[in-house]
C-alpha cells in the first residue's frame, strides 16, 4: 500500500500561490489530486493483487503504439492517406497497366509495371494477337528516357520560359487566327505515326482548314515497301511478311532482325522456323545479301557481301531466274550483272526459291531504292508468297507532302505558321536542305518536341511533349490490331502530345487525348459501350481489329518501269567508295540518343558503346593504308565529315557504314557532355538524292586515332567450345553433337540421373533442416536456344531495367567497368592454317585475313548459377552462397569487395562497383577528363540533386541499388522467383503445395524481353517444365562444363541450315574448323570423342584413359 | 659486456691450420672493435646522407598514404583495375612484398638450426628487412577490398562470434591469408626482438643520455649477461628457430594457394607452394644484398660483411633462381602434358601474346642473370652483385606480375578478354610503399644495432678458447 504523504504545512503569511482554480477554491477532486503522488490510473498498480490490471493498461498503451497515436514517426512530407483504398489497389504491390509504344509504322503492345504510381518496367503484351510478349531494345529503355532529366519540362517563347496556360492561351489563338483563313499559310510538319487518333484530327483539320498542308518527315523511313507495293499493285497497302510460314527467306541488304522497325515481330517469326528440337524438325534458312555487317546477316545461313548499290543487280538476276517471262523479267535481265557474285550463287539461291514456292519470301531493307523492293514484290508474287509468306495491308496512319516541297515552300514565303511535332529537322533533314536556316523562312515556327534540341532553338514557341507513358493516345501494330496508348503517371512537366496540339488546331470541342481517343475507339469499334472501352484498356488491343489481308495481283509493266529507271550506281572503287547510312541499333535517328541505357548497350555486331565509327573492311582498310581508329575525312559532293573508322569484319569492300543519330550538338548532358557530342553526324553528308546510299565518296587519311569503347575486344573464339555449332545435315546424324565437344566427355565423373539429367546437387540439400527440405520443390535453372538468339539486345536492357544496373560512361567502358549483369557475347568466327589459337594482340587483330568473311555466333552470357560455385568457395566473407534452390546468391551487406570471386569466375559474370556510379556523376560520353573526370573526385563530386531525384524514379523499388565496392551479377531476378513464390505460398494454403511452375508466369527480365523465346528459365523439377524439356534436348551442353562447377545455365547447341549446292557451302561452320585446328580431333567422327583424340594427337586432349566406355555415352 | 661473448659454448673444434675457412670478420678484429664500431653506427652523430635518405623515403611513405586515402575515398576504380583483370598491381605488390620478408627468417631460423656460422652478420638486418616488408606487404590485401571499413571490422575477415552467427569463409585462401600473415608478422617479430635484447643491453650499458638508457634498458629486459640469462635466451632463441622454421614455408605456400586454389588457368597449378617459396626465398636475398652492399660500404663494415658473406648469399640466389628457372620450364611442360587446351592457352598467351614484354623482362631477370653467379669473378665484385640484386628485384616483381595479370586477362571465354593498363595512383601507391620500407629501415640502422655484435662476436676466433686467438689470450684486447 502506497503510503500518502501527510499534506505540506501551508505558510500563513506572505503571498500565496496556487496551482489552480482548483485550489483556490478547494474543491475534494482537487484534494485527492494532491493526495495521490501520480495522476489517475497510474497508481493503481499499488494494489498488490491486480497484476491484471497492469496486463490490460500495458496493453492498451501498446495497441495506441501500434495505432501510431502515441509514435511520434509522422512522415515529413505531407500525404494524403486514402480515406477508402482505391478498388484493385494493394499497397507495396506493383500494378500492370496494358499501353503500347508508338513507332514509327506501328506499335509495340506493352504492359507497364507501375510502382505506386510511378512506372518502372514495361514488357510486352502476351495477349496482343500479334505479339508474344517480346520486345525490343527501344522498348525496353524507354522508361529511362520518361525520366531524362534533360526532357523539355517547360514551355519557351523565343527561348524564355513562359506560363503553361499563356503558352496554350497563344496557341488556341494562332489556331483561330487560321480557322478565319482556311489554314492558309499553315503548315504541319509531322512524323509517321499509326495512330487512328492522328489521322482523324488530320482529317479534321484539312476540313476546317483546307489550305494548310501537312507535311510528313522521318530521317529513317520505313515507308519505301509501301509504295513500291502501291506501285507494284496500284492499291494502298503495305507488305505484312510472315516469316514464320517462311521455309527459304531471302533479304535484299534487310536487315528484318535488327535494325528495321518491328523488329521483335520479325524475331519472334523467324526464331520459330529455327527452333528445333528432333533431328525430324525443319528448319528455315535464310539467304542475305548487304554491304554491312547487320544482324541479319550474321544470322544468315548464306551471306553475300555486296556493296548497298548493287543489291538491285542481285535482285534483278534473281528476277531474271524466276520471274515468268515477261516485261518485268526483260527489265530485270538487263540489270542483272552484280559485279564479283558468282553466277552460281544466284542459281541456287533462286533454285531454292523456286523449290520452295509458297514457302518463299524476299524481303529488301529500308534503305533500298524503290526498284529493289519492287522486284521483292514481283518475286514474291512468282513466287507465290501474297497471301501466305507475305499479306498485303492496308497502311497504318495517315501520310503527307514531303520534306523537299516543304522546303521549296519556306523558301517561297509561303509559310506563316509552321508547327512541328517532335521531329528534329534542324540535326537531321538531308543536309542540302540547310534546314536550320529554311525553317526560319516560316513567320512563326511552333513545335511540340520531348527535347529542346537544335530544332527547338530555331522556334519561337517550344511546347515539352508528353512521354508516352504520361498520356493518352491510340495507336495501330502493324498487322492493323488497334492498341491504347495507356498513361501511367501525370505528365511530369505538364507536356501535352500531339493529339492535343492537332484537337486545338483542329477546333475541337475535345483538348483532353483521353476524350479524343476515346471518340475515336468508339468510331472504330463501331459501339459506345463502356465495357468495350474498358475492355479494350484492359487487354491493351481491340480483339479483331487487324487489317484483312487484301488480294493484289502484280503490275508487271510499273515493276519494269521501276527497274529501268532505278539510278545506276557505280561499284565502288577504293578511289570512289560507297557510303551506306543505317538506322542506328541503339539510338535509332537520334531520338533516343540521350538514352544511357541506349548509348551503353553494345552495338550488336561491333560492339561499341557511345560511339558511331565509319564501319570498313578490312581489305579497303589496307588499299587506303588506313589503321584501325584513325580519323578520315569523307567527302561526297563537297560535303566533308571527319570520322574516325573501325574496321569491321564481314563488310563488303570499298563500302563505308555511317550510322545516323550521333554527333547532337543540344538535347542534353547523355548526347552531348558538356559540348562534346557523342559520335559524329552521318547527317552532314546526306542529302536528298543519296539519302541512304552515297556513291563516289573520297577519303582522306589523318594519322590521329579515336578513342573507341567496346565491351568485346577480342573478336576470335580461339577454337573454344564454347558456342557450339553445326549444320542441321550433322545434327540430324549426330543429335546430340553439342557433347563431343565436351572436354569432360571422356570421364564419366559427372553423376547423371535416370532422367538423363545431371544430378542435382541441391535438391535437398542442407537435409537436416526440415523446413528447408520443402524448397526442394524448386530448382531454378535456365536454358538458351543459341539457335533461336540472334543477338538484338533487348534482354541487356529489360535486365538494366529491371535489375537498376547502372551506366557508367564511356570513359569506364573504356577501362573495362561496364556493369551488365547480362551481355552478348558476339564472336566471329574464321579459320586461316596455321593460325592457332590466335595469340594476337587485340589491337592488331583487325589486319588478320581471316575477318573478310566470317561467321558470326552469339551467347547470351550471365551468371551461370553454378551448383558448385567457384565463387562462393573463395570469398572469404561468405557474401556470395548458395541458397537451397540452387541461385548463387549475393548478400550485398556482407561483400568487402575482395573481387577474387570475380577472378575464380571462368564465364567473367560478376560486375564490381569501382565507383558509387549511383550518387557520382558520370562522364557519359565525354572521354577528355579522364583520371580528372567527376568519378575521379570521389566525395567532391555530388550529382545534381534534381537530376538524381528524376534518375531515382526508374529504380525498380524491388531490388537493391549497390553502392562503390561491392560485386554485383546476375541474380536470376530473385525477387521476381520470390514474388512468385509469396504467390504460391498463400494460393497454396493447407495444402502445401508450393511448387512454382510454368503455369503460375515466373519469368526472368531478359527472358519476358525475348521476342525470339531464346531464353527459358523456370523450374527444373517440374517434369513437363520447359526448362526441364530444353535440358533433355540433345544440343543441350554447358559451357565450360569440364570444370564440374555444373552450370544450371545451360545451352542449346547452334544450327545453321546452309544449302549443300552452293558455292560457299561449308561442310561444318567455320568455328568448327577453328576448333579442329586447337584440338586435332574432329568430332564428328564416328565415335566423336574417341575419334578425336586418336593417339597421335592424345597429347592435347586431356587424359587419354576411359576412352571406350566414355565415348559411347558421348557419341550416342 | 664484450666478455659475455666467453661465456658462449663452442662446440666446434677448430680445424688444422691448412684446413682453415676464411674467418667470418677479416682483419682479427677484436670484441672491443665489434662493438664499438657496430654500436657506433647507432651511437654516432646522424651523417647528411641518412637526413637526406630519411626525406626521400619519407616524401614517398606521405605520397603512399595520399594515394590510399584517395583510393579509399573515392573507390577502387582509381586503380586501372577492370573487368577481368580484378587483381593487378594491388596483389602484385602484396606477394612482392612478402616473397621479400622471407630472407630474413630463414637466414635466422633456419640457417641458425642448420648451424651455418656466417648467417650472424647479416641476420638482424634481414630480419629487420622481414619485418618491415610484413608491414609494407599488409597494407596491400587491406586497401585493395572495395570497402576497407568493412573488411576490417571483426566478424568479416577476423573471426568473431557475432549474434548473426556468421563467420568468415574458412575455405577461402583469403582468409588463410589472414592468419599466416599475421602469424608470420608476430613470429618474425618476437624472433627479432629476442635477438636484440643482449645488443639493446649493450646499447643501454654504452648510452650517454638518460633517455637513451630508459629506452634502450627497457627494452633490454634486465639483461645483465649472466649465465642463466644467456641460458634461457639460447632456449627461447632455438624455440622460436624452430617455430619460424615451418612459417617460412608455410607463408608462401599460403599466399600461393590464393592462386593455385582458383580455377583460374595459368593459376591453378599444383607446383606453385615450393615454387613460391623458391621465389620467395630468391627475392629476398636479392633484397638482402641490395640493402647490405651499400650498408657495408656506407658504414666501413667491410670486416664483418665480407666478401664471403656476399659470396654465400649469390649462391644461394643461384640455387633458388635455378628452382625458379625450372618451376617455369616445369609449368610449361605440365600445361603441355595435362592436356588442357585452356591451361596451355595461358602458358602461350604468357610467353607470346600481348604481356610477352612482361614475361621475358622476368625470364631475363630471374632465369638467366642468376646464372651469372657461377663465375667467382661476378660474386666478388661488389658494383655487380648490387646490379644483378636490383635485377632480381625487378624480375621477381614481374614475376608475380605476370602470374596474376597475364593469368586473368586472357582466362577462359575471349570475349572478357582484355589488356590491362595500370593508373598513376597504381604505379604511385607502388613507389610509395619503398617510402614506407625505407623510412623504417633508415630509423632502424640509426636506432638499433644493424648487426647482431653478441653473435658476431661468437663466431670469430677469438670467442673459440681452443683457437690460438682465442680464450683468455688476447680476448677482450682492444
Amino acid at each position: 500500500m502506497k503510503t500518502i504523504p501527510p499534506p505540506c504545512p501551508e505558510p500563513e503569511s506572505g503571498v500565496r500561490y496556487w496551482r489552480g482554480l482548483d485550489e483556490l477554491a478547494g474543491t475534494p477532486d482537487f484534494k485527492v489530486f494532491l493526495d495521490r503522488e501520480f495522476p489517475e490510473g497510474a497508481s493503481e498498480l499499488t494494489d498488490a493483487p491486480s497484476r491484471r490490471s497492469f496486463v490490460k493498461l500495458m496493453g492498451a498503451s501498446f495497441a495506441l503504439a501500434g495505432l501510431g497515436v502515441t509514435g511520434c514517426r509522422r512522415p515529413e512530407e505531407k500525404i494524403l492517406p486514402f480515406s477508402k483504398q482505391p478498388e484493385g489497389y494493394f499497397h507495396g504491390v506493383p500494378q500492370y497497366f496494358a499501353t503500347a509504344m508508338p513507332t514509327r509504322t506501328g506499335a509495340i503492345p506493352l504492359v507497364a509495371k507501375q510502382h505506386d504510381g510511378r512506372p518502372v518496367k514495361v514488357e510486352g503484351n502476351s495477349q496482343h494477337p500479334d505479339s508474344n510478349g517480346g520486345t525490343d531494345a527501344f522498348a525496353q529503355a524507354s522508361i529511362l528516357s520518361l525520366y531524362d532529366p534533360d526532357r523539355a519540362t517547360r514551355f519557351t517563347r523565343g527561348g524564355n520560359t513562359e506560363r503553361r496556360e499563356v503558352a496554350l492561351e497563344a496557341f488556341t489563338g494562332v489556331a483561330a487566327q487560321f480557322a478565319a483563313k482556311q489554314g492558309a499559310g499553315l503548315v504541319i510538319l509531322a512524323g509517321h505515326s499509326s495512330s487512328p487518333s492522328r489521322a482523324r484530327l488530320q482529317q479534321a483539320i484539312a476540313t476546317r482548314l483546307p489550305q494548310s498542308r501537312w507535311y510528313t518527315y522521318e530521317s529513317v523511313s520505313f515507308d519505301v515497301p509501301a509504295q513500291a507495293a502501291r506501285l507494284a499493285t496500284g492499291k494502298a497497302v503495305t507488305p505484312y511478311y510472315k516469316l514464320d510460314a517462311a521455309e527459304v527467306v531471302v533479304s535484299l541488304d534487310c536487315d528484318f532482325l535488327g535494325r528495321e522497325e518491328d523488329n521483335a515481330r520479325f524475331n519472334r517469326a523467324f526464331a520459330k522456323g529455327r527452333k528445333v528440337t528432333s533431328a525430324h524438325d525443319a528448319m528455315n534458312r535464310l539467304y542475305v545479301a548487304e554491304a554491312l555487317l547487320s544482324v541479319t546477316g550474321s544470322n544468315a545461313d548464306h551471306r553475300l557481301r555486296l556493296p548497298a548499290g548493287q543489291i538491285i543487280a542481285l535482285a534483278a538476276a534473281l528476277a531474271a531466274e524466276i520471274l515468268p517471262a515477261g516485261d518485268a523479267k526483260s527489265a530485270a535481265a538487263a540489270v542483272a550483272k552484280p559485279a564479283g557474285v558468282d553466277a552460281k550463287w544466284i542459281a541456287e539461291c533462286a533454285a531454292d526459291l523456286v523449290a520452295h514456292k509458297g514457302k518463299a519470301v524476299v524481303v529488301a531493307g529500308y534503305n533500298q531504292p524503290l526498284a529493289v523492293h519492287a522486284l521483292a514484290h514481283a518475286l514474291n508474287a512468282a513466287l507465290d508468297a501474297f497471301g501466305k509468306t507475305v499479306e498485303l495491308k492496308e497502311v497504318n496512319g495517315a501520310s503527307g507532302l514531303s520534306l523537299a516541297e516543304l522546303a521549296t515552300a519556306l523558301n517561297g514565303g509561303q509559310v506563316e505558321a509552321l508547327v512541328i511535332l517532335d521531329s528534329n529537322p534542324v540535326y537531321d533533314a538531308p543536309a542540302d536542305l540547310n534546314w536550320a536556316e529554311t525553317q526560319r523562312k516560316a513567320k512563326q515556327v511552333i513545335r511540340l518536341g520531348y527535347y529542346e534540341d537544335e530544332t527547338a532553338e530555331r522556334t519561337d514557341w517550344h511546347f515539352p511533349a508528353a512521354h508516352y507513358l504520361e498520356s493518352w493516345g491510340d495507336a495501330r501494330t502493324t498487322d492493323g490490331t488497334l492498341v491504347p496508348v495507356q498513361p501511367l503517371i501525370e505528365p511530369l512537366f505538364g507536356g501535352l502530345t500531339d493529339l492535343e496540339v492537332l484537337a486545338r488546331l483542329a477546333g475541337e470541342s475535345q483538348y483532353k487525348p483521353h476524350d479524343i481517343v476515346r471518340t475515336t475507339f468508339f468510331a472504330l469499334a463501331k459501339s459506345t459501350s463502356e465495357d468495350a472501352w474498358e475492355r479494350f484498356l484492359h487487354d491493351g488491343f481491340l480483339a479483331g481489329s487487324a487489317s484483312a489481308a487484301m488480294p493484289a495481283s502484280v503490275n508487271e509493266a510499273a515493276i519494269a518501269q521501276a527497274i529501268q529507271s532505278a539510278p545506276k550506281l557505280p561499284v565502288p572503287s577504293k578511289d570512289a567508295l560507297e557510303i551506306v547510312f543505317h538506322r542506328d541499333s541503339k539510338v535509332d535517328d537520334g531520338r533516343y540518343s540521350n538514352n544511357g541505357w541506349l548509348q551503353e548497350l553494345p552495338d550488336p555486331i561491333t560492339k561499341l558503346v557511345w560511339d558511331n565509327a565509319a564501319l570498313i573492311s578490312r581489305k579497303t582498310a589496307a588499299e587506303l593504308g588506313l589503321i584501325n581508329t584513325e580519323f578520315v575525312t569523307l567527302e561526297v559532293g563537297g560535303r566533308k565529315l571527319s570520322v574516325p573508322v573501325w574496321i569491321t569484319p564481314g563488310l563488303a569492300d570499298h563500302t563505308i557504314g555511317l550510322a545516323l543519330g550521333y554527333g547532337r550538338k543540344k538535347p542534353g548532358r547523355v548526347a552531348c557532355f558538356e559540348g562534346k557530342p557523342v559520335g559524329f553526324n552521318a547527317g552532314e553528308l546526306r542529302t536528298a538524292a543519296n539519302l541512304w546510299i552515297a556513291p563516289a565518296a573520297k577519303l582522306t587519311a589523318s594519322r590521329n586515332q579515336h578513342a573507341f569503347a567496346t565491351t568485346q575486344s577480342h573478336w576470335a573464339m580461339s577454337g573454344r567450345p564454347i558456342v557450339r555449332e553445326a549444320n542441321l545435315a550433322q545434327f540430324q546424324k549426330n543429335p546430340s553433337f553439342a557433347k563431343n565437344f565436351d572436354l569432360e566427355s571422356h570421364s564419366a565423373h559427372i553423376p547423371n540421373a535416370a532422367d538423363g539429367l545431371p544430378k542435382q546437387l541441391y535438391k535437398t540439400a542442407y537435409t537436416e533442416d526440415p523446413e528447408k527440405q520443402k524448397s526442394g520443390t524448386n530448382q531454378w535453372g535456365m536454358a538458351i536456344d543459341l539457335s533461336a538468339c540472334t543477338g538484338c539486345g533487348a534482354c541487356v536492357i529489360a535486365c538494366q531495367s529491371e535489375n537498376n544496373i547502372p551506366i557508367v560512361g564511356k570513359d569506364q567502358v573504356i577501362r573495362g567497368r561496364e556493369m551488365h549483369w547480362l551481355r552478348i557475347d558476339r564472336y566471329f568466327t574464321g579459320y586461316k592454317e596455321g593460325q592457332r589459337n590466335k595469340l594476337i594482340a587485340d589491337e592488331n587483330q583487325w589486319k588478320e585475313e581471316w575477318i573478310d568473311d566470317p561467321q558470326v555466333v552469339n551467347q547470351p552470357m550471365m551468371c551461370q548459377h553454378c551448383e558448385k560455385a567457384p565463387c562462393e568457395s573463395v570469398c572469404p566473407v561468405n557474401a556470395t552462397v548458395h541458397d537451397e534452390e540452387g541461385l548463387n546468391v549475393m548478400a550485398y551487406n556482407r561483400c568487402v569487395g575482395t573481387r577474387y570471386c570475380s577472378n575464380n569466375c571462368a564465364w567473367k559474370v560478376r560486375r564490381f562497383n569501382f565507383f558509387d556510379y549511383n550518387k557520382r556523376p558520370i562522364n557519359y560520353g565525354d572521354t577528355s577528363a579522364g583520371m580528372s573526370g567527376e568519378l575521379y573526385k570521389g566525395p567532391f563530386a555530388k550529382r545534381g540533386a534534381a537530376e538524381l531525384e528524376l534518375v531515382k524514379m526508374a529504380k525498380n523499388p524491388e531490388v537493391t541499388v549497390r553502392m562503390r565496392g561491392v560485386m554485383e551479377k546476375c541474380t536470376f531476378c530473385t525477387q521476381r522467383i520470390e514474388s512468385t513464390k509469396i504467390a504460391r505460398k498463400s494460393a497454396a494454403g493447407a495444402s502445401g503445395d508450393v511448387q512454382v511452375m510454368d503455369v503460375h508466369g515466373l519469368k526472368t527480365a531478359c527472358q519476358q524481353a525475348c521476342p525470339a523465346e531464346a531464353i527459358v528459365f523456370g523450374n527444373q523439377m517440374e517434369t513437363g517444365s520447359r526448362v526441364n524439356q530444353w535440358k533433355k534436348n540433345p544440343r543441350d551442353y554447358s559451357v565450360l562444363g569440364f570444370l564440374d562447377n555444373r552450370p544450371r545455365v545451360t545451352y542449346l547447341a547452334k544450327l545453321r541450315n546452309p544449302n549443300p549446292k552452293m558455292p560457299d557451302y561449308r561442310d561444318v561452320p567455320l568455328s568448327i574448323e577453328e576448333y579442329k585446328q586447337m584440338y586435332h580431333g574432329d568430332p564428328f567422327a564416328e565415335h566423336g570423342a574417341a575419334g578425336a583424340h586418336g593417339t597421335a594427337d592424345a597429347h592435347a586432349t586431356p587424359a587419354g584413359a576411359g576412352h571406350g566406355a566414355a565415348a559411347k555415352e558421348g557419341a550416342h | 659486456m664484450a666478455h659475455s661473448a666467453h661465456n658462449v659454448p663452442t662446440f666446434v673444434v677448430a680445424p688444422p691450420p691448412e684446413l682453415e675457412r676464411e674467418p667470418l670478420v677479416h682483419n682479427q678484429r677484436s670484441f672491443g672493435w665489434i662493438s664499438d664500431k657496430i654500436a657506433g653506427i647507432a651511437e654516432g652523430k646522424t651523417p647528411t646522407w641518412w637526413w637526406i635518405a630519411l626525406g626521400i623515403s619519407v616524401t614517398g611513405m606521405l605520397m603512399m598514404f595520399g594515394m590510399i586515402a584517395y583510393l579509399i575515398s573515392t573507390g577502387v576504380g582509381v586503380w586501372g583495375l577492370h573487368q577481368p583483370t580484378a587483381w593487378a598491381w594491388d596483389i602484385t605488390n602484396f606477394v612482392f612484398w612478402i616473397g621479400i620478408g622471407h630472407a630474413g627468417t630463414l637466414i635466422s631460423a633456419i640457417l641458425c638450426l642448420l648451424r651455418q656460422r656466417w648467417r650472424t652478420s647479416i641476420n638482424r638486418a634481414a630480419e629487420a628487412m622481414t619485418l618491415f616488408a610484413v608491414v609494407c606487404a599488409g597494407i596491400f590485401p587491406v586497401i585493395h577490398t572495395g570497402r576497407v571499413w568493412y573488411a576490417l571490422m571483426p566478424g568479416f575477415l577476423i573471426p568473431f562470434p557475432n549474434a548473426n552467427v556468421i563467420w568468415p569463409q574458412f575455405r577461402s585462401p583469403l582468409l588463410w591469408d589472414v592468419f599466416a600473415v599475421s602469424t608470420y608478422g608476430t613470429v618474425s617479430l618476437l624472433f627479432w626482438f629476442t635477438g636484440l635484447i643482449p645488443d639493446l643491453a649493450t646499447m643501454r650499458d654504452r648510452a650517454t643520455t638518460k633517455l637513451k638508457k630508459f629506452l634502450y634498458g627497457l627494452f633490454a629486459m634486465g639483461w645483465t649477461g649472466s649465465n642463466r640469462h644467456w641460458s634461457n635466451y639460447e632456449k627461447a632463441y632455438l624455440i622460436l628457430a624452430g617455430l619460424s622454421t615451418p612459417l617460412v614455408l608455410s607463408v608462401h605456400s599460403i599466399v600461393s594457394f590464393d592462386f593455385a586454389v582458383s580455377q583460374v588457368p595459368g593459376w591453378h597449378t599444383t607446383i606453385f607452394p615450393p615454387y613460391f617459396v623458391a621465389g620467395a626465398i630468391f627475392s629476398g636475398f636479392g633484397m638482402v644484398l641490395t640493402l647490405l652492399i651499400p650498408l657495408r660500404s656506407i658504414c666501413k663494415l667491410e670486416d664483418v660483411i665480407t666478401t664471403r658473406h656476399i659470396e654465400l648469399m649469390c649462391k644461394v640466389i643461384l640455387a633458388t633462381g635455378s628452382m625458379v628457372g625450372y618451376a617455369y620450364g616445369m609449368e610449361f611442360f605440365i600445361a603441355w602434358y595435362g592436356g588442357n587446351p585452356y591451361e596451355l592457352y595461358a602458358f602461350e598467351n604468357r610467353a607470346f601474346g600481348p604481356y610477352w614484354w612482361a614475361y621475358w623482362t622476368m625470364i631475363t631477370c630471374n632465369v638467366i642473370s642468376p646464372h651469372l653467379f657461377w663465375f667467382k669473378w661476378s660474386r666478388t665484385r661488389m658494383w655487380f652483385v648490387f646490379l644483378v640484386s636490383i635485377v632480381v628485384n625487378i624480375g621477381m616483381w614481374f614475376e608475380r606480375f605476370v602470374i596474376i595479370v597475364t593469368s586473368l586477362h586472357r582466362d577462359y571465354l575471349p570475349s572478357s578478354w582484355d589488356y590491362f593498363h595500370p593508373t598513376y595512383v597504381d604505379v604511385m601507391t607502388f613507389i610509395g610503399s619503398f617510402g614506407l620500407f625505407c623510412t623504417l629501415f633508415l630509423l632502424f640502422m640509426r636506432f638499433l644495432p644493424i648487426i647482431a655484435i653478441a653473435e658476431v662476436k661468437a663466431v670469430t676466433p677469438q670467442a673459440d678458447p681452443h683457437h690460438p686467438l682465442g680464450g683468455a689470450k688476447l680476448g677482450g684486447a682492444h
